[in-house]
Order: structure tokens, then sequence, then C-alpha cells
């Protein structure tokens, strides 16, 4: 096996839907699974600790990149964004643990799938940006700061397919290869080695989006005037509003 | 074309890439270090800035590897 059969997708194109398709059907079963009993607002027990630990992280980091009236409209768009792209990526690059032999292959090790992650958070940000700023708000992103922003939002979309494609595809080519010769024993230590690579390209995918999105939506922090008195001091500035 | 230059070619871009990421990410996780010794308490948000850093540092090693795996793949023997 030569290494340009390993690149040039020794199984053909209907492996890449079909191993998306399932990690879309693990992550709905288990949001379904998760949401099934009874949710309290008080206290809350058993799985749902689980799943408010697991949506905690990107709330906190919507709320960071909003200030002011709209808030809860934005956190409650921004949210499921960020968390889809962090969840989809985690399992679709944990999916190279499964020993079944066609599934093994990671929907992250096609660049046809990288590439559709990234244009779609990029894409995304511009909508979201559209959506809470209007479609002028979102031109204006596009030029005005920066007049090349626009160039900028083409190498953002190269550089975080080519970054979760070389890490999870390399990976994924390297345990061929070395499985090819050694069949027992090294792959494994390639398998446990490769899960922390997994794990933090989701988490960077998703940091990245998030911080493109958040120049994109730059929310302005309003700032009360003070009030003048005629007859008398004039009052202090409140504190501008967090 | 001859497959041995095309071997020749192609180990120059990945051999490039990982000496200067190695370099960047030694850079990097000796100041990580330095800060979380100074100042235990904030060691969380310090590793989170590291490896932030190093995955960015390591895209450019991984676009050279792609580089190599193109012409790589193009050896027929």
């Amino acid at each position: 096996m030569t290494l340009g059969d390993v690149w040039t997708v020794s199984t053909t194109g209907w492996v890449v839907i079909a191993n998306a398709l399932i990690v879309s059907a693990v992550l709905v079963a288990g949001g379904r699974f998760l949401a099934r009993r009874r949710l309290s607002s008080g206290v809350p027990e058993g799985r749902q600790v689980f799943g408010e630990f697991a949506v905690d992280f990107f709330i906190k980091k919507a709320r960071g990149m909003t200030a002011g009236h709209d808030r809860s409209r934005i956190v409650g768009t921004v949210t499921p964004f960020l968390g889809t792209f962090f969840f989809f990526i985690l399992l679709c690059n944990l999916f190279v643990l499964v020993p079944i032999p066609i599934v093994n292959r990671p929907p992250t090790s096609f660049f046809s799938v990288t590439l559709a992650l990234a244009l779609s958070a990029v894409v995304g940000n511009l909508l979201l940006a559209a959506r809470f700023k209007g479609p002028g708000g979102a031109l204006k992103h596009l030029f005005w700061p920066n007049p090349m922003q626009w160039v900028s939002e083409f190498t953002d979309v190269l550089s975080m397919s080519l970054r979760l494609f070389g890490n999870i595809g390399g990976e994924y080519m390297t345990l061929v290869l070395v499985a090819a010769v050694v069949p027992v024993g090294i792959p494994l230590i390639l398998h446990v080695l490769g899960l922390i690579p997994s794990f933090v390209q989701a988490l960077v995918f998703t940091l990245l989006t998030a911080s493109f999105l958040a120049s994109a939506i730059h929310q302005e922090e309003h700032k009360k005037k003070a009030k003048r008195r005629w007859f008398g001091r004039k009052q202090a500035e409140p504190a501008a509003q967090s | 074309m001859n497959p041995i230059y095309m071997a020749m070619v192609a180990i120059v871009p990945i051999a490039a890439g990982a000496v200067t990421a190695a370099f960047a990410m030694r850079r990097i996780s000796v100041t990580a270090l330095d800060g979380m010794t100074r100042q235990p308490e904030i060691a969380p948000q310090l590793f989170t800035a590291m490896l932030i850093g190093m995955a960015l540092v390591e895209a450019l090693a991984i676009y050279t590897l792609v580089v190599t795996l193109v012409i790589a793949g193009k050896i027929i023997v």
C-alpha cells in the first residue's frame, strides 16, 4: 500500500456521507437522551448536570461577545452555532477509535468535509453579522476597519480547513501506513496519541470561529451620559453597562 | 519525472516546516511555563492560551505537510 493509495481516497465517496450521517445521528440521539427527563430550573440532577456542563462553556463564550440590550437573542443563536461545531468535529475525530473497518475513517480526514465545515463557519459568521447588525453592518464589517478583511475571510477558510484536515487526515494516514507494516501494538500507541489532537483541534476550530464572530458582531457598550441639574451639583456618571 | 528527484524534492517542505514549528513552539511553551511558575492560580488560562498558540503554529507546519503529501502521492515507482 503506497501513500498514493491512501491519499486518493482508497474508499469511494459514499463513505464520507455515510460516516458523517452516523455522527449526526449519534449527536441527535445523545441530545434527546440528555433532555428526556423533566428539566428542572432549580437544582439539576442526573443527566441534566452533564448536559448543563456541556452547554455552559458555549453560553459563557456567547455572553462574553455580547453587550447591551439584545443579549438574550444573540446568546440564543450563537450558543448552538458554536456548540454544534465543537461536538460535531469532536465526535468525527473520535471515530478513528471504532474498530469496524469502513466506519473507521473519520469524516474529518476528508478534505471535502473540513472545507465544508470551514465554509459554513465563515459564511455563518457573515450571516449572523447580517442578522444582528443588518446587511449594511455585515458589508461594513467586510470593508471598514480593514479594507482587505474580505481577503482575510478567504484565508480563514483555507487555514481552518487545512489545519483540521492535516491533523486528523495525517493521523489516519499514519495509522493506515503503520498498520500495513506492524498490525499489532504500535497502532494502539498511535490511537492513544491521536486523542489529544482530536480534542485540541475541535476546541481550536470553535474558539477561532468564536473570535471571528465576536469581531463580526461587535457590540458596543452603551454609556449613559451624566444628567445635569440646573440648580444643583452634577450627578456622578454611572458606571458603563457591562 | 524521475521518482528519485521527486522524492528528494518532497523532503524539503516538511523538514523546513517541522524545524521552524519546533523552534516557535519551544518559545511558546517556555513562556507559558514561566508564567505558570510565577502565578500558579491562573495556570488553566495560561494552558488554554498556550494550546491555542500551539495549534496555530502547528497549522503552518501542516500546510507544508499537505504540500509534501501531494508531491509524494504523485510518485509512481
